[in-house]
């Protein structure tokens, strides 16, 4: 008789208890990996962002302000060498739809000549940069938004043509000519064209507008960006169009936070989840446990060493805890990767897929539940006093 | 003759680990369970009193909402053709209300001004006190030409820099400083966390000749949707939405914020059904003796299943009210403020999360009948124990 066989069969005893246990930890677990996948996407994305080392500079009173074409000139003005920024891309909003349809897509303009070199996590190759110089309606797109609406318009592909309308005024419907899907995770719902494209058809309406919304400063080290994040507002300080900088993160957080913090939220799920595991895990080795103190003491009585009726009783809640993982990290997984929500909506819910970074935290989570959960009774059985053990009725 | 209720509720506490526990799993189910209950019902309290479907909302064709809409002069003027719009008893003008819409970024008091949410600044006439009629003056209202503004409560509560004798920067270039000299009710409806003043003057500040949109409201007799119809029409051209549809479409993103997080919960509350039973069986497996005593003194089979369960709703009851309690605790010390942008109004809405004796006991109903789910099976378990074997076992 192996001390595995005499796991197994204490699971197999008392079937009902270990199937309500394995149920009611699977149905926690299979929110809490999926929890765990939207926290580990944006802190995947987060770094990305951090590495791209973007500052955002908008106007203090809000992001709908404009800021002068100009502010551009400013703000090159106080790197002249180069030596602490790359390149600044100013980006106008187009909030632009497809007719007749209901989302609309974060479409922006951006300044043509350095959105190459802002945006590099675009990935354009030469071949796609010169595409994107050569041809004034040129767009890249990220690949949630040519994904969703692939399979319904055509032209959501490389060489293709696509309209969108825009949503504030004068409400232009433009055609673009896309050179580009982005594959970059934190670029999967955004749409950018060449803003002098914009202001050229702003021309034909009658509008001279050549405002900017937000201008991305591109820096060259963590530094630089800390220092110009402060240099940028000193400047503007006291003008007619005071500024805010942001990093690239801070900046989408303000976003995240006002459209309800789904990701504060998910990790309140996630901790609510382990607290409710670890009850349920507990609760069914106490259970167990006290049924079978007599049992335990009849090992201890033939010779069993008290440190393997420990592993025995210890090992059973980690068999309970992983059973339990499995049966409800396997079919979340499935579902989210089948059904891909990037499809739905902006920032952070676009960025949902699980990484095999999620399923790891999921499973040494449930493992380290079932071992604390475990714990409390293997150390009971390691003190049973056996002779007490044995005289106990029932 | 019934089981006396005392035999339940003192069968709770022979085996307290166990009770305690599963008490811990349903409070933290009710707990986030309530939560989520008070989130929904401040939302939909608040959108209860954007719901006057006498008032239309006129906006440009092609805009998504009062925030990105352009309304020329002349386009106003042929809103005159509109019959049946409702008229000011004292001076007899028809109530249309232009109105402009801009925003001001505002820091969280909740968060110290960490943080900063986008609130929309209205700029009203006198017509829109008549056309919006939950909005009520508490004390001192602006004086037309002026620059002063009024604040709305949940405003005032909720963001920083808005109180009596603040000064809000505003304008194209967020330089022309409005005093806050009075504050506005909405009966808890959106308008609630806007910011209120004189059209002409935020139109100077902002260098605008466009409203943002018209609001109408009509008169008794009126057939809102025919007359929404007209608006659309070729006479007039713009796009009219009654106010309760309106807000049906600005909330999208906050119902399918709220259908995800339903969407955890019941599953938590599915899981806690099987925590239930769990330790249902392990309670009735161990009082099979007690049962059959029972039986052979005359309680029937029935008298033992409801009594089983009576002690379930007596645990999950226990589990709930400290869930409840939890809960109110949670919002009286983490804050009970939340706010949410608008699916494209690009500004905020903020409401407070409250529990109401009907949540409470919505939320003790619910998992009344969680508990009963879960005992049944072993209810079942326990009425139909073999008295003659039971009573012989060791």
């Amino acid at each position: 008789m192996t001390i595995a066989y005499v796991m197994m069969q204490n699971l197999r005893r008392n079937r009902t208890r270990t199937a309500l246990t394995i149920i009611a930890f699977a149905l926690p677990m299979a929110i809490f990996v999926a929890a765990i996948s939207l926290v580990v996407a944006l802190i995947e994305i987060n770094a990305i962002s951090a590495r791209e080392l973007r500052l955002g500079v908008h106007h203090k009173t809000t992001l709908v302000n404009p800021l002068p074409e100009g502010t551009r000139r400013k703000i090159e003005a106080l790197d002249p060498g180069g030596k602490r920024l790359t390149a600044v891309c100013g980006m106008r909003w187009f909030g632009g739809k497809i007719p007749n349809e209901s989302g609309t897509i974060q479409s922006l303009a951006a300044d043509a000549d350095t959105f190459p070199r802002v945006y590099s996590d675009a990935e354009l190759t030469p071949a796609e940069i010169e595409a994107w110089n050569r041809d004034r309606a040129a767009a890249v797109v990220g690949a949630g938004v040519a994904e969703t609406y692939g399979s319904k318009y055509s032209g959501w592909k490389p060489g293709g043509r696509v309209v969108l309308k825009s949503t504030v005024p004068p409400y232009l419907e433009l055609e673009f000519h896309i050179v580009k899907v982005m594959q970059a995770k934190g670029q999967a719902n955004v749409f950018y064209f060449r803003r002098d494209y914009l202001t050229e058809s702003f021309k034909t309406a009658g509008i001279d507008s050549p405002d900017c919304n937000i201008f991305w400063v591109k820096c060259n080290d963590a530094a630089s960006l800390a220092a110009l994040q402060r240099e940028i507002d000193q400047t503007f300080a006291n003008s007619p169009n005071e500024t805010k900088s942001e990093d690239e993160n801070t900046f989408r957080a303000g976003f995240t936070q006002a459209l309800g913090n789904l990701p504060g939220l998910m990790r309140a799920m996630a901790i609510v989840v382990v607290v409710i595991i670890a009850l349920v895990a507990g609760n069914t080795m106490m259970m167990s446990f006290r049924e079978r103190t007599r049992e335990l003491a009849v090992f201890k009585a033939i010779g069993f060493q008290s440190w393997r009726i420990f592993f025995v009783v210890l090992t059973e809640s980690l068999l309970l805890a992983l059973l339990g993982a499995l049966i409800g990290i396997v079919p979340t997984t499935l579902f989210l990767l089948s059904f891909p929500i990037r499809r739905m909506g902006y920032l952070p819910i676009s960025a949902l897929t699980v990484s095999p970074w999620a399923v790891v935290i999921s499973v040494v989570i449930a493992l380290i539940v079932g071992f604390a959960a475990g714990l409390w009774p293997a150390y009971q059985a390691l003190r049973l006093k056996t002779v007490d053990a044995l005289r106990r009725v029932g | 003759m019934a089981l006396p209720l005392s035999y339940n509720w003192r069968n709770l506490f022979v085996r307290k680990t166990t009770t305690l526990l599963t008490c811990l799993v349903i409070a933290t189910v009710v707990g986030v369970f309530t939560w989520l209950v008070g989130f929904a019902g401040a939302l939909n309290r608040s959108l209860s009193y954007a719901n006057d479907a006498h008032k239309l909302i006129v906006l440009k064709q092609g805009a998504t909402s009062e925030t990105n809409s352009a309304i020329l002069p002349e386009d106003y003027n042929k809103l005159s053709q509109v019959q049946d719009v409702a008229v000011n008893p004292k001076t007899g003008e028809p109530l249309r209300s232009p109105e402009m819409i801009v925003q001001v970024s505002l820091p969280r008091r909740r968060d110290n001004g960490t943080t900063f949410a986008n609130v929309a600044v209205r700029g009203v006439t006198d017509a829109a006190f008549g056309v919006h009629r939950n909005v009520k003056l508490l004390g001192k209202g602006f004086s037309s030409g002026s620059m002063e503004v009024i604040v709305g409560e949940q405003a005032a509560k909720q963001f920083g820099g808005v109180q009596i004798g603040d000064t809000i920067n505003l304008g194209y270039s967020g330089n022309r400083g409005y005093k806050v000299v009075g504050y506005f009710s909405a009966n808890g409806g959106p308008m609630e966390t806007e910011i209120w003043g004189p059209l002409t003057t935020l139109m100077n500040s902002y260098n605008r000749n466009m409203y943002s949109s018209v609001n109408v409201l009509l008169n008794d007799k009126a057939d809102p949707d025919k007359v929404a119809k007209f608006v659309q029409g070729p006479s007039v051209d713009l796009n009219a939405q009654t106010e309760p549809a309106y807000w049906y479409d600005q909330s999208k993103n906050i119902r399918i914020y709220l259908g995800i997080v339903g969407g955890l919960v019941s599953i938590m509350c599915v899981a806690a059904i099987f925590a239930i039973a769990n330790t249902m069986y392990a309670t009735v497996a161990g009082r099979t003796r007690e049962f059959a005593m029972l039986r052979t003194i005359g309680f029937s089979k029935n008298q033992i299943l409801l009594s089983v369960v009576i002690e379930a709703v007596f645990l999950a009851l226990l589990g709930g009210a400290m869930g409840c309690i939890a809960c109110e605790a949670w919002l009286v010390l983490a804050g009970n403020t939340k706010d949410m942008f608008g699916a494209t109004t690009f500004t905020t809405m903020a409401f407070e999360i409250k529990l109401t004796p009907y949540m409470v006991v919505g939320a003790l109903l619910l998992v009344a009948g969680v508990a009963v789910l879960g005992a049944l099976p072993p209810a079942v378990r326990a009425s139909r124990v073999h008295v003659i074997d039971a009573l012989r076992e060791p």
